[in-house]
């Protein structure tokens, strides 16, 4: 049988042409595999290699009660798969919209709307064109399609950092770079330069139960990503004290600025690879890192107190519309804050709508002149060096001008006619002349060493909101009027806080207190890392016994012979101080714009409150045009202390018929 | 007459006869196919054994199409080759009527019921081998005619691949042209006529290109793979990064990642890409060499061939089979332009399982029948001279 048809040399060609492209293709596979492979495997990292950010969960502001000033929720930032939505599903979206609060026809455009037209870029091989060309082919047709080829910015970038959704990237496909917004397109584009869209954001802040409702009603296509979103449950309370965290959840203000550091946490990251579609691989996954989620404070500030004095500052500022106004309220005891209110004041929920003035802290950052409250200063050193007693001598303060240091001053106004006074009734009746001369017993340096050791000048510590430490002259600076002016709270500038903190030394017994206001940092777990009771003393003033003096004669003031009988409240000895100080308007001391301050504390000899009430240019509706503290603030310190004695149950002190003052005042 | 080295010898029959070579790498080939399809398709679905059960199926099937084709008389089924090639083109017309053909991605090839379904163009190609096998056998010795030895053959060729151009399969169209011209070439058929057919088959290429101008981009792509990657050719380039991946000594079976959503269908058309990255250069070139070794031990087979229709349908057969591992290979490798087209033995679906059971069985029977090496006497009057 011959094998003619077989053993042509047609067979011979035929089998030289087949294991010819065999061996062809064994030298594409050598090349592929081997030779090119470090140039395509950068392009396989960059798709495949991924970061994912495990974002820590912030830690929670508590108050002193352990109410939630400051949290973080999770939300859900929702959107649409465009392309896998059903036609059967067309009924749920009219539900749909209202549980997201868009107008139909909008969420209906968003739904609809599946591809996005991209800017397309040149050939980057003119091979197939010029082709087209030479075959007579719609050279346009040609030269579109690989439009695809598009805008993501090509280069030596490895990970893929860009979260999908703002601030989380769990769930949702992973973006690429160059969009201007969070949609996610397909990495492949049709012959028109359209991209598919795989994911478009309906809303970033669904709530978890909106969330459930949403994800019952079973649209596929419709899904979204948690993310953590700061919270402030009682929206305006404190907002000073908590401050807020911004969009970019940088924290702006307040505690939430001061304490970052334990708040923050640290956020946890996998570096792993993912799949065509963005999914991460678990079963890849080659470094893991933990989030810790961040530490829990816990405030001294105590909600309800603050509460009280923020409706307490709404009444004034209804009644009399003032530019500014501030009630501090603190242990003396200790120093901490239980509640710092300022006018005006802002949402934190809403903090992008409040302007920074409403924003500053004014109890730190701004600065008035003290008035009559400052007097504290000066009868406190008179007493503590021994130069009076609160009975004797007595001052003339009838008189306009005295001789000091050789030189005859001018002694300031008194709103009274007043004749011999003793340090007692300079207190009570707030003389200025009287203040002026127990400046002068005590002699220029030291009155200025007693009142930078009162903490005038100088920062008093508090830690929130850029506090600035006023303004207080040293001898060597003063003119001739300095030491009649200054004892009565003129030419110095003071924070509402160091008013507050100097009144703080008379209340704790001499000593200097820094104010505070952390209590508790405790991790996540709810296990205490730092906690602080103990009162930070800066430094002793004055003894103990001159502080008790000092208390004594400062509850004259709130006594009936007083300026502020105002602030008496029955049965507790309430030792304050009023303040009326004229402001200056031009350079000048005005008569019509006034800073009216009470600040106080009690029980006197047992203090376990100390308030500060001061209300700036509240003139204008004030009775008689003119905002006097006894008349402004000191109402409000009582109306504060009633509430306080109810709320934080603080008992009378028993007095036992004879007060300190008749004691003490006849041996000096 | 030549001593025939095979048939005197039962052990080097038993061992290494070269359709048993053929059996061996088709077995180690479909082997391969199902332990990385398995590992290609395990992340796709939920239930990671939907493609492994539905190709161990397919297996199974082709297993047993395989042995009745071998058992069959296929001289016997010579006297019906026009009813198969008829047959089969109306196959091929049923496919095209909207609500009988099953369209997926625009293309009507299937016919079928629910899931189970089959592309009819990848058997019409066997009815199409048989038919031009009988034809040009018969009309051998008028070979040298224009009409019968070219422009008739030529006509069943342009038929057959005209109508599966319809569905629209350009790839299959394509390659029943190539197999079909080469057995023109291998019968006998002038080389003017085979030159003078080669030319219009580029101009109706071009013809083509012309008239669908995307589909010359399609075509071209794969020259600018990186530049096009969004586009045309994103799965090619996905397909290239794969074997970039797998490297000398592959990730490992079950470690590969561009099957995971990044490289579309890689459990079909493109599961080489699977291969070399999970299983590496020396496998993919196991494949390759697997392939060759069926098509070698194919041109020894054939060379014991007792008559032309015999010669024909098998070297058609193995055409079928190694033109469409070379396309593919071309295709996922990037040295051809993207065709969609099953790599035999190795890729899902039922349909080119069941084929290559098919053509496997037409080889084995020839050589069940080649042993004897005679014909059914007066059972035909045979044209063919055997000289």
């Amino acid at each position: 049988m011959s094998k003619g048809f077989t053993s042509s040399p047609r067979i011979a060609l035929l089998a030289g042409a087949i294991l010819l492209s065999f061996a062809g293709l064994a030298v594409r596979l050598v090349s592929l595999h081997v030779l090119d492979r470090d140039v395509l495997m950068k392009f396989v990292v960059k798709a495949r290699r991924q970061i994912i950010v495990d974002n820590a969960k912030r830690g929670d502001i508590f108050d002193a009660q352990g109410r939630l000033l400051a949290t973080s929720r999770t939300q859900v930032v929702l959107g649409v798969d465009p392309q896998v939505l059903r036609p059967e599903d067309e009924t749920k979206w009219p539900e749909l919209a209202r549980l997201l609060g868009l107008p139909l026809p909008e969420l209906r455009a968003i739904l609809t709307t599946k591809t996005r037209k991209v800017e397309p870029r040149p050939l980057a091989v003119a091979g197939p064109a010029a082709i087209v060309l030479a075959l007579g082919a719609n050279p346009q047709e040609a030269v579109r399609p690989p439009a695809a080829a598009l805008a993501k910015p090509e280069g030596p970038l490895v990970f893929n950092f860009k979260p999908a959704v703002p601030g989380d990237e769990a769930a949702v496909p992973a973006a690429e770079g160059g969009e201007a917004d969070d949609t996610v397109l397909d990495e492949s584009a049709d012959a028109n330069g359209y991209r598919l869209i795989q994911w478009a954001k309906l809303s970033d802040h669904v709530d978890e139960a909106t969330n459930d409702k949403i994800t019952a009603l079973g649209i596929k296509g419709v899904y979204g990503a948690r993310v953590f979103r700061r919270a402030y449950p009682h929206d305006g309370l404190a907002a000073h004290v908590i401050g807020y965290v911004n969009k970019g959840g940088e924290p702006a203000t307040g505690m939430e600025a001061y304490a970052d550091f334990y708040l923050r946490g640290r956020n946890g990251w996998r570096e792993g690879e993912r799949d065509g579609r963005g999914r991460e691989l678990a079963q890849f996954r080659s470094r893991e890192v933990p989030r810790a989620d961040g530490y829990n404070v816990k405030l001294s500030l105590d909600s309800n107190v603050q509460s009280i004095i923020e409706d307490e500052l709404a009444a004034i500022v209804a009644k009399y519309q003032p530019l500014k106004a501030t009630i501090v309220v603190s242990d003396p005891r200790t120093g901490f804050i239980l509640g710092l209110a300022n006018y005006p004041s802002y949402n934190l929920s809403d903090y992008g709508k409040a302007d920074l003035a409403a924003q500053r802290n004014i109890a730190v950052t701004d600065v008035y002149d003290p008035g009559s409250v400052f007097k504290i200063v000066a009868a406190s050193g008179a007493l503590e060096e021994h130069l009076v007693t609160p009975t004797s001598p007595t001052f003339d303060c009838s008189i306009d001008r005295i001789e000091y240091k050789g030189l005859v001053r001018r002694l300031p106004r008194e709103d009274h006619d007043f004749q011999r006074l003793d340090v007692a009734e300079i207190i009570a009746h707030s003389s200025n002349r009287g203040a002026a001369q127990l400046a002068m017993a005590l002699g220029d340096q030291k009155f200025y060493d007693y009142a930078r050791a009162f903490g005038f000048g100088q920062q008093t510590g508090f830690p929130l909101g850029g506090e600035v430490g006023g303004w207080l002259k040293a001898p060597k600076d003063w003119d001739s009027m300095s030491i009649t002016r200054m004892p009565m709270g003129q030419s110095v500038s003071v924070t509402v806080m160091q008013m507050h903190q100097a009144m703080g030394v008379i209340a704790s017994g001499g000593l200097l207190l820094r104010p505070q206001i952390i209590r508790e940092i405790s991790d996540p777990s709810g296990e205490i890392i730092d906690h602080y009771e103990r009162p930070a003393v800066v430094r002793r003033v004055i003894s103990e016994r001159t502080a008790q003096t000092m208390a004594q004669l400062l509850m004259g003031v709130a006594s009936p012979e007083g300026t502020a009988p105002e602030a008496a409240i029955p049965n507790f000895q309430v030792a304050g101080k009023t303040g009326t100080t004229q402001k200056l308007v031009d350079g000048k001391y005005s008569d019509r714009h006034h800073v009216a301050s009470f600040v106080g504390f009690f029980p006197a000899s047992r203090p376990e409150i100390a308030i500060s009430v001061i209300v700036d240019d509240a003139d204008a509706h004030a009775p008689g045009g003119v905002a006097y503290g006894a008349k402004i603030a000191a109402p409000a310190f009582k109306h504060i202390g009633e509430q306080l004695i109810q709320y934080r149950d603080i008992k009378p002190v028993y007095e036992p018929g004879r007060s300190l003052l008749v004691t003490e005042g006849g041996r000096r | 007459m030549a001593r025939d080295p095979f048939a005197e010898t039962p052990r080097a029959r038993f061992a290494l006869h070269p359709a048993n070579l053929i059996v061996v790498s088709a077995i180690a080939l479909t082997l391969l196919g199902l332990s990385v399809l398995f590992s290609a398709s395990a992340s796709m679905r939920q239930d990671p054994y939907f493609y492994l059960h539905k190709q161990v199926i397919g297996v199974v099937l082709a297993g047993v199409l395989c042995f009745v084709t071998s058992r069959l008389n296929l001289d016997y089924a010579r006297r019906y080759a026009w009813w198969i090639g008829g047959v089969f083109a109306g196959l091929l017309l049923l496919v095209l009527v909207p609500h009988l053909g099953i369209a997926v991605n625009g293309s009507r090839r299937w016919l079928g019921y629910g899931s189970a379904r089959l592309q009819v163009s990848e058997f019409a190609k066997v009815g199409f081998v048989f038919c031009l096998a009988h034809y040009l056998a018969v009309n051998q010795t008028r070979i040298h005619e224009l009409k019968r030895g070219f422009l008739y053959p030529m006509g069943l060729v342009v038929a057959f691949a005209g109508l599966i151009a319809k569905e629209p399969d350009l790839g299959t169209s394509a390659l029943v042209v190539a197999v079909g011209m080469l057995m023109l070439f291998l019968a006998g058929v002038p080389w003017r006529y085979i030159l003078t057919a080669l030319l219009f088959v580029i101009l109706a290429f071009g013809l083509v290109v012309y008239l669908i101008p995307n589909r010359l981009h399609r075509l071209l792509a794969f020259l600018d793979v990186e530049g096009n990657k969004q586009g045309g050719t994103y799965q090619l380039y996905q397909g290239l990064l794969g074997f970039a991946a797998g490297g000398v000594n592959g990730a490992g079976l079950g470690q590969g990642r561009q099957q995971l959503n990044f490289l579309p269908e890689a459990q079909t058309d493109y599961i080489f890409a699977v291969i070399g990255e999970e299983l590496g250069l020396w496998f993919t070139l196991g494949v390759v060499a697997l392939f060759a070794t069926i098509f070698i031990a194919g041109l020894l087979h054939l060379r014991r061939a007792p008559n032309l229709f015999q010669f024909l349908l098998v070297a058609g057969s193995l055409l079928l089979i190694c033109l469409q591992a070379i396309i593919n290979l071309g295709v996922v490798t990037g040295v051809f332009p993207t065709k969609g087209m099953s790599l035999p033995f190795i890729s899902a679906g039922l349909s080119n399982l069941l084929l290559m059971g098919l053509l496997l069985g037409v080889i084995l029977n020839s050589q069940r029948t080649w042993g004897r090496a005679t014909l059914p006497a007066g059972t035909r009057t045979l044209r063919e001279v055997v000289a």
